[in-house]
């Protein structure tokens, strides 16, 4: 008998024909990075979940439209990313999304007031995200957090690789000097 | 301002190609700055990675309720028409089944062609039917009508020589006489007696 690990396309193909279970695996493996996207983006554990539950119900109504199994993370990032800023115009429809700010509090990403990350050093690393813009934020969770390739993320944010070199890159100047205290300080 | 071939920034996101990668590492092993640079690049990263990932509050999961479940033909039919590499045998499928239909119900002319090859194909099959006998007994009739032919033809040539032959012994035969009688007027040296010849 011959075990032969379960991949992302091979689940993709059985949720195309209908099969939820098969889908509701494909979710376990992504939900919590998808997550954890999202709560950067938008600094919101709710809001991060509910619209990673509708960035998976979108994900499963257009699953037929996905031409490439192989690119699945990137399509998926990519619905994320739309949710997202579908919301941002939603609470904010007269204002410029790039200005919009992450419902953030100085303690680092919080729900009702309380603070998420109690260690140190985690809220320095939030409070530098903080005061990053959303572009320039979003460009170091997809490529820091999420792994993905400059082309990958191009194809996120659907915007040229030179534009999310150069936001990734003043982003990664601006982080050394907001983290430099905490580094000299040392980090484990 | 970094002095390294490539962007150090890029080596440390990992997007350099192997022969890029060794470059790099080549110039920082030599070049102080660059090193410094590239340390503090990492440092920064793995502070940036202190931020753990949070466990997701709730988890997610879809219930296959059969009331919203399309029906099989549906899931079918879409799946078909949203595959191209279906859709194209689906094509094929259908114009093969045309070119039967079209083969199946022909123009009138074409069944009329068809009936005149008929009974040229039935008379192709129908004749080893006919007995050896019958077709022996042709040959015979065949032969014996070019033999009687054939006789008669030599008949006819034969009673023709013959013919020949007598005019030409007839012939001789005068020529024999007159020489005769010619022999006998010199020898009684006398004129000819032609009164005599010509009743002769």
């Amino acid at each position: 008998m011959i075990f032969r690990a379960v991949e992302d396309g091979d689940l993709i193909r059985q949720a195309t024909r209908g099969n939820v279970e098969a889908f509701n695996l494909l979710v376990s493996r992504w939900e919590k990075r998808v997550y954890n996207y999202l709560l950067r983006l938008t600094a919101n554990r709710e809001d991060a979940l509910d619209l990673t539950q509708d960035v998976f119900l979108k994900a499963y109504q257009n699953l037929r439209k996905l031409d490439d199994a192989a690119r699945f993370a990137p399509w998926l990032y990519r619905i994320a990313h739309n949710e997202a800023y579908s919301m941002f115009r939603k609470r904010r429809p007269e204002s410029d999304v790039a200005d919009l700010p992450p419902a953030a509090t100085e303690t680092g990403i919080a729900v009702g007031g309380s603070p998420v990350f109690p260690i140190e050093l985690s809220l320095a690393v939030a409070s530098a995200l903080e005061r990053l813009t959303p572009e320039q934020r979003e460009a170091v969770t997809l490529k820091i957090y999420q792994g993905f390739k400059f082309e990958e993320m191009a194809e996120i944010l659907s915007c040229p690789v030179s534009t999310i070199k150069s936001r990734l890159y003043t982003a990664l100047e601006l982080l050394k000097i907001e983290l430099a205290p905490i580094e000299a300080r040392g980090v484990s | 301002m970094s002095c390294s071939p490539f962007d150090l920034k890029d080596y440390f996101f990992d997007e350099l190609d192997g022969a890029g990668r060794k470059q790099v590492e080549a110039h920082v092993t030599g070049c102080r700055a660059c090193r410094e640079e590239l340390s503090r690049l990492r440092l920064t990263g793995t502070t940036l990675l202190s931020l753990r990932e949070e466990e997701i509050p709730r988890r997610i999961a879809f219930v296959s309720d059969p009331v919203f479940e399309p029906s099989a033909w549906r899931r079918w039919w879409s799946a078909f028409w949203n595959t191209p590499a279906r859709l194209g045998f689906g094509s094929a499928a259908l114009l093969s089944a045309a070119l039967v239909v079209f083969a199946l119900v022909r123009p009138a002319p074409v069944q009329l062609v068809r009936q005149v090859q008929v009974p040229a194909v039935q008379t192709a099959q129908t004749a080893p039917a006919v007995s050896d006998a019958a077709i022996q007994a042709r040959i015979d009739q065949a032969a014996d009508r070019a033999v009687t032919a054939r006789t008669q033809q030599l008949v006819a040539e034969v009673a023709a020589e013959r013919q020949k032959l007598l005019t030409v012994a007839a012939e001789l035969e005068v020529d024999n006489s007159r020489q005769h009688a010619l022999y006998m007027t010199a020898s009684q040296y006398g004129p000819p007696r032609q009164p005599a010849m010509e009743a002769k």
